[in-house]
């Protein structure tokens, strides 16, 4: 199982690393390139707390996704998620609301929500439910967190008028 | 959990892949997604030598509209792709429905088609960790020659939870399967098998590269109750789809899904709408039979005398609905 060279950009950072097979990017990303703000959970796909962003910045599980195959692409983590020296919107918004408890589920939380409000800054209670479904937080529950959602989509919302008119 | 080791094998064409998989039997193992087949293999339920990757073959990820109306979905499309596909969303809603209850959101952007239809079975018993099955008594999946589900049952009755089969089976799609020596298509209707461990038609060597979906024609509905509304494997699935009148049907095709080593087609039940047509007492008497039709096991989660009740005003519930719907030519 000879390891193989590969060529992955996290957070826009290019990193090339040797990888078995059977390492899951979860792995990869915390133990070979010590960025360990992803979380391994369940390692099972229940969880969601090892959520990241993929290439189009959709929702993947970086606990069933191999290394390997993901040679070339590009992926983003709760540590690119803020934006400059400032917080995300999402990220403060979280805070705001005490939308964390225990925390281990929040790295998961916010890469769901960034990947919802990407694309929909008018998110149904619908859309929240779809979008965060995937993620447990086992500590509390979702009202602080879809609170915080909402929030964060109306502050993205004016920052789209606002880019608008300038 | 870790994966165990295995060889990776990335193929350049899907040629190339059937010459893998002819070439190392049954010590290979298929991924397209890997929502699957790696959680399988992270519980020791599998441990191919080989794996095989379908992911990067653009001639997987193609839908198609054939000469005949009849649309090809290539069977490494993820499921948030089909889902959000104005074809499937238009022409095809029942199977939209039935994809986008999927998992939750992220296993639908890597869970793909083929491995939906192809999802391996599961039980209560052998679904569990190493070490928890390691104290007791082996099955048909495992070392032993038993199943724990049924006792004295010859087979293994571990359950099928595809929520993409029933409603494929109703709308009489057909898949391919390739190999090295060629393709053979095989309708959707006869393609599982009432055995939790063979549970497809699937022989090594092959891989399912297509389904085809004939061209949208009357109604369907499908309908899927579980414990949680998200992220969860089915109590039990309802796919039905009628041709014709509420008064007069032509064709009326019911599928249960989640019951069962394969999704359940319920002939009985069709004819009784066939003849009476939909009306509330036909609807009862064809709600009755799925119910009947339960085998009295808890394959999974659900105990049966909870999912017979359910499934009974799935059954109903989900024809009333596609009653009312408006009638397509």
């Amino acid at each position: 199982m000879a390891k193989q060279l590969i060529a992955l950009t996290v957070n826009g950072d290019p990193y090339e690393v040797a990888v078995s097979p059977h390492q899951t990017l979860l792995e990869v990303m915390r133990d070979s390139l010590n960025l360990t703000g992803t979380k391994r959970g369940c390692t099972a796909g229940s969880c969601g707390v090892c959520t990241v962003n993929g290439e189009q910045g959709e929702v993947i599980l970086s606990c069933l996704a191999l290394a390997v195959e993901w040679d070339g692409r590009s992926v983003t983590t709760v540590e690119g998620v803020e934006e400059g020296n400032e917080l995300h919107p999402i990220q403060k918004s979280f805070l705001e609301h005490g939308a964390v408890q225990c925390g281990f589920c929040t790295p998961g939380l916010i890469m769901s929500a960034k990947a919802l409000l990407d694309v929909n800054t008018s998110p149904s209670e619908t859309d929240i439910n779809e979008a965060m479904a995937g993620v447990i937080c086992r500590c509390t529950g979702h009202i602080k967190v879809k609170k915080a959602i909402k929030e964060a989509a109306s502050v993205l919302r004016e920052r789209e008028v606002n880019h608008g008119e300038s | 959990m870790q994966l165990p080791q295995f060889e990776y094998i990335r193929p350049k064409s899907l040629a190339e892949g059937l010459a893998a998989l002819a070439e190392h039997g049954d010590k290979i193992a298929i991924m397209s997604g890997g929502s699957d087949l790696l959680l399988n293999m992270k519980f020791r339920l599998e441990g191919p030598a080989y794996l095989l990757s379908l992911n990067g073959l653009s001639e997987l990820q193609q839908l198609e509209k054939l000469d005949d109306g009849s649309l090809r979905v290539g069977a490494a499309c993820t499921l948030t792709h089909l889902a959000e596909h104005t074809i499937i969303k238009e022409c095809y809603p029942a199977l939209r429905a039935a994809i986008f209850v999927v998992g939750s959101r992220h296993v639908r952007n890597m869970g793909t088609i083929g491995g939906n239809i192809c999802l391996e079975t599961r039980c209560w018993y052998t679904n569990q960790s190493k070490i928890w099955r390691d104290t007791r008594e082996g099955c048909f999946k495992t070392d032993a020659e038993q199943c724990h589900v049924i006792k004295s049952a010859p087979k293994c009755h571990a359950l099928n939870s595809t929520d993409s089969g029933p409603i494929l089976m109703a709308l009489d799609a057909s898949v391919v399967l390739a190999s090295h020596t060629g393709e053979r298509i095989v309708p959707m209707r006869e393609f599982y098998q009432n055995d939790g461990v063979e549970h497809t038609v699937l022989k090594p060597g092959e891989v399912l590269t297509a389904v085809v979906l004939p061209p949208a024609k009357g109604r369907s509905v499908f309908r899927k109750l579980s414990q949680r509304e998200g992220l969860d494997f089915a109590t039990g699935t309802f796919a039905a789809a009628v041709i014709g009148s509420n008064e007069q049907p032509e064709s009326v095709s019911l599928v249960l899904g989640s019951v069962a080593p394969e999704p359940r087609v319920m002939p009985q039940a069709e004819k009784i709408l066939l003849e009476g047509g939909l009306t509330d007492e036909a609807i009862d008497a064809a709600a009755d039979v799925a119910r009947r039709a339960l085998l009295e096991v808890t394959n999974l989660f659900t105990p049966t005398f909870y999912k017979k009740r359910l499934i009974k005003v799935l059954v109903k519930d989900a024809l009333l609905e596609l009653r009312d719907q408006r009638v397509r030519g």
